[in-house]
């Protein structure tokens, strides 16, 4: 700890710090661990859902029609809540079609976890995954140097972009929102706004890791509100971890699990910002962290 | 480990400085390119039932469902080219137009009402006039069969490999066009049993260069020629209310007659005629969200800003 700043070891003093029974050796993982399980679940799960989306127009298969901005899944309207929050601010009109969209989503989220659209639904956050392996490649190198962002920024944005719609009386977030054009290229085939997503990609690659999915991405924001109350988080056993926190290294949003693994403060991982990716499901051997339903475990 | 942390607190120095700078760079860099540059002076031709375009622009989701849903597919989805509202939905109507079809699945698809839900049948949509635009070149006012007019071009442009379905498209009209006992001459000139679409693989096997003359010769000089070019108001997807009569006219300085195809108020601007028109541009053209009280107050072509 001697290179960085005092600060920063005044900060930690003030923690409590928790240090595991540090018992298991890294080299051997719970008999009958699968590093890639939850990724290769989730990759599954994520393309279906957007395949379900090009099916919808290319084949006519009506079970998830339109696009990740607005669909119907079997008929019930869902609508991204950024989207409809935009569409209202600017169209100064409340459509009882939006509210009904952004019911159903926030019931749905509820069960899975809020910020699980990130990780489980978003086609971006999948092409930004594979980016982020050039990037850890290129660093590990030395070719490249990570930078981080504030990430705070994401609602600064949030609140930018809502207020701009009132002011403008346009939707303007969603002409660059990357997500929607994506999603969009999916289904109805490619437009010039790709440029702007694949820039953003090789921002990411070159520059900063996951940056818009990190720092910027407004959209996340609507579903981590969900995820402040959803039941279906990351849960951390004490007393199998080995404080290895490797954990840490893979996930995109590292200090959600401070609490838990550095300071040994709580048993599930409840900051909003965790996307219940799996990816620290998957690196720890010492099979600590799992899925977990906070409130309702105990009942079952 | 302390490697690790010593990179990310130099890095964090510079966080505040670059993070302000990225948000304000996009917000500016976003304002700046997109005010001037997005807003169009041309509206582009929206689904039936359309809000007034700036709180379209504002209400459309842009989830692209009622382009799902068009039977058929003639909506597209705007691109950067196409000007402010990237992602929203418009109708190139030369290139297909709205057939007004029944229970507007579109309007029914739209989850914010950007294509207002009070609209139920197609007669009533409101999504422009047509306006004939090169009264020069239409059939009607020159009263030109529209038949004859297609089978001619197709023959001077024809090479050794010509568009098959250009042809069988003209001949599966022609057909439907011919009296009973014109259809004997086409009996006994290709010794079918019966003229009808069944046939028409048939005939167009057989066809020779002489044949197309001959086809032609005979559309010129049977009941055919006599009729000119009614192609807008007999594909149009309103029936009852004709939306286009064909009236006569004096021209004010030759004193000569002619027919000109008047477009009415029945019209609501679903663009099938301007995708039919036979002629090379399209004489009648579709003036997206003209009303009928624009029109007459005889403002025909319609380039206003939006604001």
């Amino acid at each position: 700890m001697k290179n960085t700043s005092d600060k920063k070891n005044k900060k930690q003093a003030k923690v409590k710090s928790f240090k595991g029974p540090g018992l298991r050796s890294q080299n051997l993982p719970q008999p009958g661990h699968r590093r890639h399980k939850w990724r290769n679940i989730r990759w599954a799960v994520l393309l279906f859902f957007n395949f379900l989306f090009f099916a919808s127009f290319f084949f006519d298969i009506q079970i998830l029609e339109g696009t990740l901005s607005g669909s119907r899944l079997l008929g019930f309207h869902l609508i991204d809540p950024l989207a409809a929050f935009q569409v209202i601010l600017a169209s100064k009109i409340i459509m009882v079609n939006l509210i009904i969209g952004v019911v159903t989503i926030f019931l749905i989220y509820l069960l899975f976890g809020g910020r699980s659209f990130c990780s489980w639904i978003c086609p971006y956050h999948w092409l930004a995954e594979l980016g982020e392996k050039i990037h850890q490649h290129l660093k590990k190198k030395k070719i490249i140097k990570n930078h981080t962002f504030d990430r705070k920024i994401r609602y600064y944005f949030y609140g930018f972009f809502l207020a701009m719609a009132l002011i403008t009386g346009y939707t303007i977030f969603e002409t660059i929102n990357p997500v929607a054009i994506i999603s969009r290229f999916i289904v109805y085939g490619p437009s010039l706004m790709l440029i702007w997503v694949m820039a953003l990609l090789i921002f990411e690659i070159l520059y900063s890791r996951r940056a818009w999915c990190r720092y910027f991405c407004p959209v996340g924001v609507s579903y981590q509100l969900i995820g402040l109350v959803s039941p279906l988080r990351i849960k951390w056993d004490k007393e199998k971890c080995s404080n290895c926190k490797r954990c840490q290294s893979v996930c995109m949003v590292p200090h959600v699990l401070t609490d838990s693994v550095n300071r040994g403060a709580t048993e599930y991982i409840n900051a909003s910002l965790c996307t219940r990716c799996g990816l620290c499901v998957d690196i720890c051997d010492d099979e600590a962290l799992g899925y977990g339903l906070k409130y309702l475990d105990k009942l079952i | 480990m302390t490697e690790k942390q010593s990179k990310t607190a130099i890095s964090r120095r510079t966080f505040l400085k670059t993070s302000t700078l990225v948000v304000t760079g996009t917000a500016v860099a976003y304002g700046a390119v997109s005010v001037p540059l997005l807003r169009r002076d041309r509206l582009l031709l929206r689904p039936p039932g359309a809000l007034d375009e700036d709180i379209f622009l504002a209400s459309c989701i842009k989830c692209g469902q009622c382009l799902q849903v068009c039977p058929p597919q003639v909506i597209n989805l705007a691109g950067i080219s196409q000007g402010f509202g990237v992602g929203t939905p418009y109708i190139i109507p030369r290139e297909g137009g709205c057939i007004l079809c029944s229970g507007l699945p579109c309007v029914l698809a739209c989850p914010t009402g950007a294509l207002a839900h009070d609209l139920s049948l197609g007669k009533d949509a409101e999504m422009g006039l047509a306006v004939i635009s090169n009264p020069d070149t239409c059939l009607s006012v020159l009263g030109v069969n529209d038949l004859i007019y297609r089978l001619e071009n197709f023959q001077k442009k024809k090479t050794s490999s010509s568009d098959q379905t250009e042809l069988k498209d003209i001949l599966s009209s022609l057909i439907k066009r011919l009296t009973e006992d014109e259809k004997k001459v086409w009996q006994h000139k290709f010794s079918l049993p019966e003229i009808s679409d069944k046939t028409l693989l048939e005939i167009l096997k057989q066809l020779e260069t002489s044949d197309l003359e001959w086809i032609i010769n005979f559309a010129g000089s049977s009941s055919q020629a006599q009729k000119a070019c009614q192609v807008c108001l007999s594909e149009c997807p309103i029936k009852d209310e004709k939306p286009i009569v064909f009236i006569y006219r004096t021209h004010p300085d030759t004193g000569q007659k002619y027919v000109w195809p008047s477009v009415r108020k029945t019209c609501v601007g679903c663009g099938v005629c301007e995708e039919k028109c036979p002629t090379p541009v399209a004489s009648v053209k579709i003036t997206p969200r003209l009303s009928w009280s624009e029109k007459q107050a005889g403002n025909q072509t319609r380039k206003d800003k939006l604001t």
